[in-house]
């Protein structure tokens, strides 16, 4: 796959990309939510597979915003403007031909506050893989299962399955949140500061759990905190006023960095 | 120095500031606490007083003693005794011809009057023959009939009411021109005189021979007929006339009735014979309205009859209701010229107060230690006067303002006179004295669900989907016109939305009914055309349109649907349904198309219901966090399954309350039902006839109805049954809307 190279990827992430399998590529992706006031400037980026890929920058930078262009989310918003291509596996899922429902599908999402939806927690799990056409009890029973493994709830839960999800705690309703994305088997997940309402264990057990996660999806997570991107990313993406400023794998990147204004960042001169 | 002065200044002004702070907070909770249970005081009395109104239907039938004294006058018997309307005062017709007049507060003589009786002459028999005034009729051992009336009118001196009594002789005439000796001895004997002022007697002698009399008033005329050959050897133990003069019935010994028709004058005719019981029919008499008839036997038996159309379009009479046996022989029944009261009286002095179309005894007691000799209602049914052969006067005071409201009445099938069966009947006002009112209360019950039934099957929907499209589909511009537009439905008063549907859409329906019928079709259909549409053209030019505007897409087709179901209605109307589809509907299916019907009511209604169910499930839809939707959507879920996996529960508790609302509404709502409905209380669920709702019923009625009188308290009654409704329904609209929040709408 051919790779654009940007300034904001160092030329050694670009040959060690180029060992990767691009999964997300973004070429020169703006976005606006009214005609004066742009989002995102002539963002290019590369996110490779089955690795985690972590966003940080001060607020407001588009970090966020960035992350929800990959499902389409930011269609709901109204009066917004994007310009550029978004390929993922190659396809522009901006085509017409691009059925939404099954883009996200293919790419799930775990929002910043937990969002269990009012019902049980099967129900819950269950509900992606019945929306997507899924009928057979059986079949779901599994994937439920399988789906709370993955997220490490299974044993807190597998008990009282038909209990209400709001009942459960805030960390635990988080990694319920996480179960139900990866219940309709997404190849890429994106995570929207999913940690940054939680107390440091259930932080910790979230942290685990992208941890366990990382050899089988492709995880994009949106952070706040430095330390997060530092402990669990593969590569780092920093962006400020809605821009790229650099892409490096995380180590260079929190150690070296390129840029100067990436230096400022990490070391804590403002933000 | 200075310093500390205004230091402390200071802070006196800041505790009389604190101060008044505090006062105002407690000035302020106690006007809003002095609110609040003001509302709900008010509420408790306004359903107090809706009870007090009520409860007196409820109240049981009493009569007490009021006045009692002798005549003195033991050696002469009493053959009949009456009472003025205001029961001030009484009048006694001795054996003898004389007849007084007593006041009835202390017995005192007030005028004494005489029939013209020869010397020695003496009353065998004597009959009231009117329910409307006293207008009596007596025969003498000399065969000779005297009819005369008791008058009482008042008279106002000095605005002081006093009741002048006077006797009137009406006419004087033999039994018989043509053979006066063989009736010497009368043994049974009535008499009537009808509207017309034609009198009619009839009368049975110790031979067991029966005759009839008739005089008609115009011509001047007499008839007499002899039934001597009707009448077998079984011994006649009763006869009754009916008011109107048209019937004869003969109670006979071995429990028969013969009914004959005397309403031809120059022959009578024997209609009917049926044996009504095993024992003597011992008493009968006609209750107002010469429909039913009441019936006592020497078993003791009381029980109304009245006649029935047969398959063959006679009339039979049959046994409707029964009552409490007297346990000894019936001797008398006297009927109330009110109501269909009457008391029947066995031998040994009990007197039973009955009333027919309940079937009730309602008062049973000795009235006597004597024999009784006669009795009468007074002309208000509010007093009885009973007399026995020691020359005793009793007046009973008679308590009986609701008799035909049980709660059989009310909420169950009455087998009312002119009925073939057991029905639920409202009607409540008549165009006769004799009219009997009929309240069952569950054409009207019917009538509000019916209305609410044909109101919530238009409005839900509309108002939800509504709702659902303004709150999840809509643009915001969009939104922001629909929604305060629909509001703004909600302060259409509802006599416009009522006038409108009674004069002017009533008729369009009518009119244009093939039109009206097709249009819903149509729209199904052209629905369905315009996604077809929409679906064809390309995604490149679809995306162009804002979402939620693709449905402003379908705007065109309604518009077309329309212009379709008009252009083509008559075309259908011809080659279909013989031209007019209102007469094919009545002709073949048997439906009768009422101008203002069901359906209409259901769309004015369904107007009126609209606002409140989309105002406020729409709240409740807009409510649901966008975390849970966008929850929903990122899962893959399309727009319309998140309305109605996610959205639609997580508002449920709303979208319920606001249904139960409009339901609500729609069961209190007044003037919409009453202008376009024709208030027929018919129980008939078809939406092309009327109905009458409760709310309407009260709004109708209440201007005619007397204060305190029995429909003016049925309707508070209709009022308090409506009211404990829609109380029931917000209250099980709070419990279950609460319970699906709880469930729900934890967000």
């Amino acid at each position: 796959m051919a790779i654009n190279i940007s300034t904001a990827i160092s030329r050694e992430t670009v040959s060690e990309l180029l060992n990767e399998n691009i999964v997300i590529q973004t070429n020169n992706l703006s976005l606006y939510y009214t005609p004066e006031k742009s989002a995102l400037k002539n963002v290019n980026i590369q996110i490779p597979e089955k690795k985690v890929t972590a966003f940080i920058g001060p607020s407001g930078c588009g970090k966020s915003t960035l992350l929800r262009n990959f499902n389409r989310m930011n269609d709901l918003i109204p009066g917004i403007k994007i310009e550029g291509k978004i390929l993922i596996n190659g396809k522009n899922i901006y085509d017409p031909d691009v059925e939404l429902e099954d883009l996200r599908k293919r790419v799930g999402m775990v929002f910043q506050k937990s969002n269990p939806f009012p019902m049980s927690i099967w129900e819950n799990i269950a509900f992606g893989p019945k929306v997507n056409g899924l009928s057979n009890k059986k079949d779901i029973d599994e994937i439920v299962e399988e789906s709370l493994r993955q997220a490490d709830l299974w044993k807190e839960v597998k008990e009282r399955l038909n209990e209400s999800a709001l009942d459960l705690s805030g960390g635990q309703q988080q990694r319920l949140c996480i179960a139900r994305a990866l219940a309709n088997k997404p190849e890429i997940i994106l995570m929207d500061e999913p940690a940054s309402a939680l107390d440091p264990i259930s932080t910790g057990k979230i942290e685990e759990t992208i941890d366990e996660l990382r050899n089988n999806y492709t995880i994009v997570i949106v952070t706040h905190n430095m330390q997060q991107a530092a402990r669990i990313s593969d590569y780092t993406a920093f962006m400020m006023v809605g821009e790229l400023v650099e892409f490096n794998d995380t180590n260079t990147l929190f150690t070296h960095p390129d840029k100067k204004l990436t230096e400022e960042y990490i070391t804590g001169r403002f933000g | 120095m200075s310093l500390f002065i205004e230091k402390e200044l200071k802070e006196s002004n800041i505790s009389k500031y604190r101060k008044k702070a505090l006062r105002n907070n407690k000035i302020a909770g106690i006007i809003i606490s002095l609110g609040g249970y003001g509302v709900v005081l008010s509420i408790t009395a306004i359903l107090l007083f809706l009870i007090y109104e009520a409860v007196p239907l409820s109240f049981s039938a009493a009569i007490e003693e009021f006045s009692f004294f002798n005549s003195k006058n033991k050696n002469e018997k009493i053959m009949l005794a009456g009472l003025d309307r205001y029961v001030e005062v009484e009048y006694l017709v001795f054996e003898n011809g004389i007849i007084n007049f007593y006041s009835v507060s202390d017995g005192s003589l007030l005028k004494v009057e005489k029939l013209p009786l020869k010397l020695n002459e003496k009353i065998l028999c004597a009959d009231k023959g009117s329910l409307s005034n006293e207008i009596f009729s007596v025969v003498t051992d000399s065969s000779r009939l005297i009819v005369a009336e008791a008058r009482m009118l008042p008279n106002y001196d000095r605005n002081k009411r006093v009741i002048v009594p006077e006797l009137k002789i009406k006419s004087i005439s033999n039994l018989s021109d043509e053979d006066d000796s063989k009736n010497r001895s009368i043994k049974l004997f009535k008499y009537s005189k009808n509207e017309d002022g034609n009198d009619f007697w009839a009368w049975v002698n110790d031979r067991n021979e029966l005759f009839v009399k008739i005089f008609e008033a115009e011509e001047e005329v007499f008839y007499f007929h002899s039934l001597i050959d009707q009448v077998r050897d079984v011994e006649i133990t009763s006869l009754a006339i009916t008011q109107n003069g048209e019937s004869l019935i003969v109670g006979e010994n071995s429990g028969e009735l013969l009914w004959f028709d005397i309403s031809d004058y120059n022959e009578v005719k024997l209609k009917d014979n049926w044996k009504a019981s095993a024992s003597a029919v011992s008493a009968i008499d006609f209750l107002i309205g010469d429909n039913a008839l009441a019936l006592g036997t020497t078993a003791g038996e009381v029980q109304v009859w009245f006649p029935i159309r047969t398959k063959n379009n006679n009339f039979k009479f049959q046994r409707i209701h029964r009552f409490k046996s007297h346990d000894s022989a019936v001797s008398e029944i006297f009927v109330s010229s009110r109501n269909r009261s009457f008391i029947s009286i066995d031998e040994s002095n009990v007197l039973q107060l009955n009333y027919s179309t309940t079937s009730e005894t309602q008062v049973k007691f000795t009235a006597s230690t004597n024999s009784i000799t006669t009795a009468s209602f007074s002309p208000k049914s509010d007093a009885l006067i009973i007399a026995d052969e020691q020359a005793n006067i009793g007046i009973f005071k008679v308590d009986n303002d609701h008799p035909e409201t049980t709660i059989d009445a009310l909420f169950g099938k009455m087998w009312y006179e002119g009925y073939d069966s057991p029905e639920f009947v409202w009607q409540s006002t008549g165009g006769t004295d004799e009219f009997e009112s009929k309240f069952s209360l569950i054409p009207l019950i019917f009538g509000t669900f019916k209305g609410t039934l044909y109101a919530m099957l238009f409005s839900v929907p509309l108002a939800l989907f509504a709702a659902i499209y303004v709150s999840q589909f809509a643009p915001k511009k969009v939104a922001r016109i629909i929604k305060p537009t629909i509001e703004i439905m909600a302060a259409l008063p509802s006599v416009v939305i009522g006038f409108l549907a009674g004069l002017y859409f009533s008729p369009l329906f009518q009119e244009h009914l093939m039109t009206v019928l097709l249009i819903p079709v149509l729209i199904i259909i052209m629905f369905l055309v315009s996604v077809f549409v929409w679906k064809s053209i390309p995604e490149i030019k679809r995306v162009k349109f804002a979402k939620g505007t693709d449905l402003l897409f379908v705007l065109p087709f309604l518009v077309i649907s329309f212009l379709l179901a008009a252009g083509v209605s008559n075309i259908l109307e011809l080659n279909l349904f013989d031209g007019n589809i209102n007469q094919w509907m009545y002709e073949v299916l048997g439906i009768n198309y009422d101008q203002r019907n069901s359906f209409v009511v259901g769309f004015a209604l369904g107007f009126a219901v609209v606002p409140i169910i989309f105002t406020i499930s729409e709240d409740s839809l807009s409510n649901v966090p966008q975390s849970l939707t966008s929850a929903s959507f990122a899962l893959g879920a399309s727009p319309w399954q998140t309305v109605v996996r996610i959205v639609l529960p997580a508002a449920a508790g709303g979208i319920f309350s606001a249904i139960m609302l409009g339901l609500g509404r729609a069961i209190g709502e007044t003037m919409i039902v009453l202008m376009a409905t024709g208030n027929t209380p018919i129980m008939d669920l078809s939406p092309f006839n009327g109905f009458r709702a409760m709310s309407a019923s009260i709004a109708v009625e209440i201007p005619e109805a007397p204060v305190d009188g029995t429909l003016y308290r049925v309707l508070f009654l209709t009022a308090l049954l409506l009211f404990a409704f829609t109380f029931a329904i917000n209250s099980v609209a709070a419990l279950i809307g609460d319970r699906l929040r709880k469930k729900y709408a934890r967000f």
